[in-house]
């Protein structure tokens, strides 16, 4: 068959570098010849990235024996397809067992990393961890930067700032992942109260000239990241410095403008403090940085006095988290019906599944602007692959169980089909008397021998040629012929010479002939040899297709309760998906209800005091 | 109230990173802040195990599902082409540089059991060394003719039909043939080919 162009230890792996639907063009591999068209026909399937398909494909040759040419390549090949179609315990049994064998060094640290990476984003950081210590030597450049700082991050999250620190600690240089290193170093810095050191590396990453968005987004972030950080730590003057760095517009502006205020608050500046604040309370209260400017502007003109402006932006204020609290619990209340997921699995194309794909646009509607930032944590992107791919074994436990009938009615088909032939079959082998057939060649055998050794010219004559010597010796034998005149002495010489024609004609073809009748009993004796064969054939067959129909009937009856009891399962399964998702959905969103009904509190709280203090005074001037 | 305030957003703020989400609260000045930490904390790890519970149900799942849709398509197979009389067509590309598959039409004895149209999806997978199983038939044993007609672009994409043809012998058990489409560089054109697998 044909040689594949790709090696197909590498080329799982590469699949798995590759974003979905890119080949690892480039990468020299040696070829190989595809022996199994079971292989070649699951590498069909992958290539298009239908892994179910593929998997099942590998999986019945699997069991079928048809692999024999491939087998550790199509346990590698399984395991890669495992891993893109999301199933990586499974994955991970395979890889195990095949990375302690003979595998390229290169290619087993590959798939330990990307195994890392899979579990880091499933949660399973322990497994993560030990997978990142299975590399045993080094990696292409970009992955190991991304190795190390998976490393890195494995260990922030575990709450091991300086062992996160200390590998952070060998990045050098003015590269992307570098400025990432230092980042990271900064915030482990931070929060583990090394205020000063995080500084420096945050105070360049800050000031670092930004020549694309990534950088410029870094250069916030860190910005950001250390104005705040200088704010806990009570230095407000230089927590200034680095927040007015950050860009006027982007996804860290608003925090910076909040910050930059409180800065100027907590220096008593509450005219400065007000400038970003008010420029913040225009913008999308959807943002806490924004909900809180709401507050932080009465406050800082209760500062200055302005006390009847104060209680107005309260007033404001309170009616705006009122609003916006509403809004929370209306798609509080739409994720809780369950209908945000069933529009999610109702839009979902399922042309792919697993690990790869991800969710690029969430169903329109309100609730859409609460959910955005949801999407960027791992767990609820997991999660909702989860509850996609159980929605895909739900289709298929569904087409399989329509499928249920036909089976059966399959299987009924061949049994009417055999019940019907059975008697015919019977009948015909009734009337087949082998054994005769078998003595009658073996006579033949015999007597062709006796032809042959009495040199029997004549036994092989043809009927025309047996019929002339019958003639001739009838007229031989005849009175007139027999007379003794002149007449008949002439024609007994004509006769004599015919006699002797034929007599010579049939010694001269005789070996011929007789090579020819052996040739023919030779393939008749093939062809009883053949006939006893299939008769023995049809004998266990008889004696088998009972028994083949026993244990297809058993399987094929038994397909309907274990498709059922999947379905259940996978039913069950799609409940607790979807509540651990409204769970985490729900949670985030009532978490912002819970900081404006604080915020509100707060603001009554404040224009109660601002009544109090205006009474108070009106009563004493009276 | 400052702090608070401060407080919170930092929180905010600083509970990710750029490579990953770093799911912990930043350390707060207060009691009240630290018992908040230590609640998020406990929340995060609940949520990380329940998450991690669930995982490894759909993992079962996933497992259970393919399991059984070996067990179907084996099963199916079985009924459908019994072994005795199975016999299966693929069809592979090497190369495909001097033609592009558009169909392939398959008569086996005369008769038209196939025509199958390839989406450029498939077409790709075939040249990256997929192999695709055009056909399943159940036939005597004994001989048959087979006839493969492949249409497609050719060199200069122009219009390309070619067939190739093959009498094949039929035993018992199941039978393989494979239609193989292959680049000339001598003769700078594809060739058809049919070849029978033991």
């Amino acid at each position: 068959m044909r040689a594949s162009r790709s090696f197909i230890l590498r080329l799982c792996v590469l699949f798995l570098v590759a974003a979905p639907g890119v080949q690892a063009a480039g990468d020299q591999v040696e070829p190989v010849v595809i022996k199994d068209p079971q292989f070649g026909e699951a590498l069909f399937h992958f290539y298009q990235e239908d892994y179910v398909p593929a998997i099942v494909r590998l999986l019945v040759a699997k069991e079928q024996n048809r692999l024999s040419e491939h087998a550790d390549a199509a346990d590698l090949l399984l395991g890669g397809m495992y891993l893109s179609y999301g199933h990586h315990l499974e994955a991970a049994e395979i890889f195990e067992d095949l990375l302690a064998g003979n595998v390229a060094p290169d290619i087993r640290d590959r798939t330990w990393f990307f195994l890392a990476k899979i579990w880091y984003q499933r949660g399973y950081l322990d497994k993560s961890r030990d997978a990142l210590a299975n590399i045993a030597g080094a990696l292409p450049e970009n992955l190991e930067n991304e190795a190390a700082m998976l490393g890195a991050q494995i260990q922030i999250d575990a709450g091991n700032y300086a062992q996160a620190i200390a590998g952070l600690a060998n990045w050098k240089g003015e590269t992307e992942w570098a400025r990432y290193a230092k980042f990271n170093t900064g915030v482990a810095l931070v929060r583990s109260g090394r205020i000063e050191e995080a500084r420096v590396l945050l105070d360049e990453l800050g000031s670092l000239e930004p020549y694309n968005d990534e950088t410029a987004a870094l250069r916030d972030k860190a910005n950001v990241a250390l104005g705040y950080a200088l704010l806990q730590d009570g230095q407000p003057l230089a927590a200034k410095i680095p927040l007015q760095r950050v860009r006027l517009e982007g996804p860290f502006s608003n925090k910076a403008l909040l910050g930059v205020g409180w800065a100027d608050a907590e220096m008593s500046s509450y005219r400065r403090a007000l400038v970003p604040w008010m420029e913040l309370r225009g913008r999308d209260l959807l943002d806490s940085a924004v909900q809180e400017s709401l507050l932080a502007i009465p406050y800082a003109m209760a500062k200055l006095d302005a006390i009847s402006q104060a209680a107005d932006h309260y007033l404001n204020a309170i009616e705006a988290f009122h609003e916006e609290s509403n809004r929370l619990d209306r798609t509080i209340g739409f994720i809780e019906s369950g209908d945000f997921f069933d529009q999610f699995i109702a839009n979902d194309p399922l042309n792919s599944s697993g690990w790869y794909w991800s969710l690029e646009a969430l169903p329109e509607g309100p609730e859409s602007r609460y959910l955005f930032h949801l999407l960027a944590t791992h767990r609820f992107q997991e999660g909702l692959k989860n509850y996609r791919d159980l929605n895909y074994l739900s289709r298929n436990i569904e087409d399989w169980l329509q499928n249920v009938d036909v089976f059966e009615n399959m299987l009924e088909t061949r049994k009417e089909a055999y019940a019907q032939r059975l008697p015919l079959v019977e009948a015909a082998l009734e009337q087949a008397d082998l054994d005769r057939m078998v003595e009658s060649k073996l006579s033949f055998d015999a007597t062709v021998d006796n032809i042959e050794s009495s040199f029997d010219w004549l036994s092989l004559a043809k009927k025309s040629e047996f019929d002339m010597w019958d003639e001739i010796t009838d007229l031989e034998r005849s009175p007139a012929v027999q007379a003794d005149i002149p007449e008949a002495a002439e024609v007994r010489d004509k006769v004599d010479l015919l006699k002797g024609v034929l007599q010579w004609n049939l010694e001269r073809d005789f070996k011929e002939r007789l090579g020819q009748i052996r040739r023919d009993l030779h393939l008749s004796g093939e062809a009883l040899v053949e006939t006893q064969r299939s008769r023995r054939q049809i004998d266990e067959a008889m004696r088998t297709e009972p028994l083949r129909f026993q244990a297809l009937s058993d399987r094929v009856y038994g397909l309907a309760p274990r498709l059922e009891g999947t379905r259940m399962e996978i039913s069950n399964a799609m409940i607790r998906q979807r509540e651990f998702l409204q769970e985490i959905a729900v949670g985030e969103l009532q978490a912002q209800k819970d900081r404006l009904g604080v915020y509100s509190v707060q603001a009554r709280f404040a224009l109660a005091a601002i009544y109090d203090i205006s009474s108070s005074s009106e009563e004493s001037s009276k | 109230m400052t702090k608070i305030f401060i407080t919170l957003v930092a929180a905010m703020l600083l509970a990710f990173s750029l490579v990953a989400t770093a799911q912990e609260a930043v350390p707060m000045d207060s009691e009240a802040a630290l018992a908040e930490a230590r609640d998020a904390a406990a929340a995060e790890t609940k949520s990380r195990d329940e998450f991690r519970s669930l995982d490894s149900e759909v993992q079962s799942l996933k497992k259970e599902v393919l399991d059984l849709n070996r067990d179907l398509f084996l099963l199916e197979e079985e009924l459908l082409f019994p072994a005795n009389s199975q016999v299966a067509f693929f069809v592979s590309m090497d190369v495909g540089e001097y033609f592009s598959l558009d169909s392939v039409n398959i008569k086996i004895d005369g008769k038209e059991v196939a025509n199958y149209l390839y989406t450029e999806r498939e077409a790709d997978a075939l040249m990256r060394g997929g192999v695709h199983r055009v056909h399943m038939a159940n036939l005597k044993t004994g001989e048959h003719e087979l006839i493969a007609v492949f249409v497609g672009k050719g060199p200069h994409v122009r219009d390309y039909r070619r067939g190739a043809t093959i009498s094949f012998d039929k035993g018992i058990g199941a039978k393989y043939v494979e239609l193989e489409i292959t680049d000339s560089v001598k003769k700078q054109q594809p060739e058809f080919a049919i070849k029978e697998w033991e």
